[in-house]
């Protein structure tokens, strides 16, 4: 930086309020949710003295109202989704980038275009190819169509800047072509994997609309499901309710704490490289 | 010689094909064959019970003359329209001002907070918002009562709900979009900052002259990602305000789901489908030419 002189600024001192500010606004409802997760109130007006701090409503929803099982779901569909979709991601980006496949970069650009298709277009027939397969209310239609052309992509622009030479290496020593790819290639794509796998897991973790239409079971419900109906019903007792948003934000919540630069990281290599 | 090596490049392309090969049929499933499939419904009357029959245009003209349709085309656009430059500016402005102004560990704990609500489920979100947008006892109308506002009907009245879903997903995406503007800024090179720095310009000269044209790839990827997915508006509408009062903040998205999973008017939702289809690639192919003759 030219000139070290930090210089008091009054636009300076007025935009980190500013920022402070809307910072506040970010995580406010969030506060005010797990505040109200902690009382058993039917109207609005919340007190002090309302505030608990006891687990009952956290108790009621996860052994009471079913969202155990709901729970359960979402934790099975958000793990097997971010272990198939990195497994199918990572072989595809080695073969675009790695291998001399005739037509790659033409089928790839088709890859990319598909991202830009909203997911309602796809939804009637994705629903109508899962009734007839009779994958209607299983794991399976949950998890398959996970994997798609965003990991190719953000794991393929990672693969980029991986040296051959490792690749090269084991094929020399005679290497079979699987174990190169478990062996080799994999963890040398690793930040990449973890960086999809957060993803993956939080957007499968979230994902509302095609959980509604495709398991229709309450047995095969996902968590925002269960809380969506919760949420409907007439008769709301805001703390249960609150309890069981702040439920399904805890675990995102959780990673995001811990692996936090992976977040970010992420983010970056999905958007700015490209 | 010569032949080996080609044998070998062979068998390589070939590993390469297996190993495309499970991404490829997902993405020929769900994606180019459900869209032709999708097209194919859009001109049938399939209701889920009966075989499809062929209607011709009788859905597209339908849909044409539905004021329902009408009104969350209406929606839509405006939505986008709202939300896109809204939360395009604000995280840029926030970008911008933590990268320069704030470059400590209050910046970047600032920057971590601000990126929380994107983590949050929409479903979530808005049943934590619905509570918040409450008329009687809400606490955004204890807070405005606080100044001496009378209570407003926020989720009641047509274009307040409208508004409500707007700022729902502002605040959901503000920060996703801070993170990527940060990187971009991060990446703007020191040289050239330093150099308008010795010719005298100022932190607003050197945002517009510098900061902003580096960060156009950035900003394009932002707005093309910000209209993507504002037309494909679902959850926030059908948790926060089903659409309504009325049909004021019904979309198409949400419309096509209620016609096909509430209605069971396959073949209608389908031709809602692709207009929906037909306007996002249409946006996106006149964005293009846009930022390609600009450049």
């Amino acid at each position: 930086m030219v000139g070290k002189t930090k210089r008091f600024s009054l636009a300076g001192a007025g935009g980190s309020i500013l920022v402070t500010f809307f910072a506040l606004l970010c995580v406010a409802p969030l506060v005010y949710m797990v505040l109200m997760s902690f009382t058993q109130l039917r109207t609005l007006y919340i007190r002090l003295e309302d505030i608990t701090f006891n687990l009952q409503n956290y108790y009621i929803i996860i052994f009471k109202n079913s969202f155990g099982r709901a729970l359960l779901n979402s934790i099975i569909v958000a793990v097997l989704s971010c272990v198939w979709t990195d497994l199918v991601c990572a072989m595809a980006a080695y073969g675009f980038e790695k291998k001399p496949v005739p037509g790659k970069e033409k089928l790839f650009k088709v890859y990319l275009a598909t991202m830009m298709i909203p997911s309602q277009v796809t939804l009637i027939p994705l629903f109508l190819i899962m009734r007839q397969i009779g994958w209607l209310n299983s794991y399976a239609a949950l998890v398959v169509p996970m994997a798609g052309a965003f990991g190719c992509f953000m794991l393929r622009q990672f693969m980029k800047n991986v040296d051959d030479v490792f690749i090269e290496a084991a094929q020399i020593d005679g290497c079979p072509e699987p174990l190169i790819f478990l062996r080799v290639v994999l963890p040398l794509v690793q930040p990449a994997l973890i960086s999809l796998t957060i993803f993956t897991f939080v957007s499968a973790w979230n994902s509302f609309i095609w959980p509604l239409v495709v398991n229709t079971n309450t047995q095969m419900y996902t968590f925002p499901i269960a809380l969506s109906l919760l949420d409907s019903q007439h008769d709301t007792n805001y703390g249960l309710t609150m309890a069981a948003a702040a439920a399904s934000f805890v675990i995102p919540f959780a990673m995001y704490v811990g692996m936090q630069e992976q977040f970010v990281e992420g983010i970056a290599l999905g958007g700015v490289k490209g | 010689m010569k032949k080996s090596k080609l044998t070998r490049d062979g068998r390589q392309a070939i590993y390469g094909m297996l190993y495309i090969l499970p991404s490829f049929l997902i993405i020929m499933v769900f994606c180019i064959i459900s869209i032709a499939l999708a097209a194919y419904f859009s001109f049938t009357n399939y209701n889920l019970y009966n075989a499809p029959e062929f209607v011709g245009l009788n859905n597209y003209v339908n849909v044409f003359k539905s004021g329902t349709f009408y009104a969350a085309l209406t929606n839509t656009v405006k939505y986008v329209i709202v939300v896109v430059p809204l939360q395009t500016i604000l995280a840029l402005l926030l970008a911008v001002f933590i990268a320069e102004k704030m470059r400590n560990r209050y910046g970047s704990f600032l920057r971590s907070v601000i990126f929380i609500p994107f983590i949050v489920s929409s479903i979530a979100a808005s049943a934590v918002w619905k509570v918040i947008f409450k008329t009687k006892g809400g606490i955004l109308n204890v807070a405005l009562g606080l100044f001496g506002i009378d209570e407003v009907n926020w989720l009641g009245a047509k274009t307040l709900a409208f508004v409500c879903v707007c700022i729902v997903t502002i605040w959901k995406n503000v920060g996703y979009y801070m993170v990527i503007y940060y990187a971009g800024v991060m990446g703007i090179s020191l040289e050239q900052k330093e150099a308008a720095i010795v010719d005298g310009a100022n932190a607003w000269q050197r945002f517009w002259r510098i900061t902003l044209p580096s960060l156009k790839p950035i900003t394009y990827m932002i707005i093309t990602l910000g209209v993507i997915s504002s037309f494909q508006i679902f959850d926030i509408v059908y948790q926060l305000t089903g659409g309504g009062p009325g049909t004021s903040t019904i979309t198409l998205a949400y419309m096509v789901y209620t016609y096909a999973f509430s209605n069971q008017k396959l073949g209608y939702a389908s031709a809602i489908a692709m207009v929906l289809l037909v306007i996002v690639l249409l946006i996106h192919w006149i964005q293009n030419a846009f930022f390609k003759e600009k450049e």
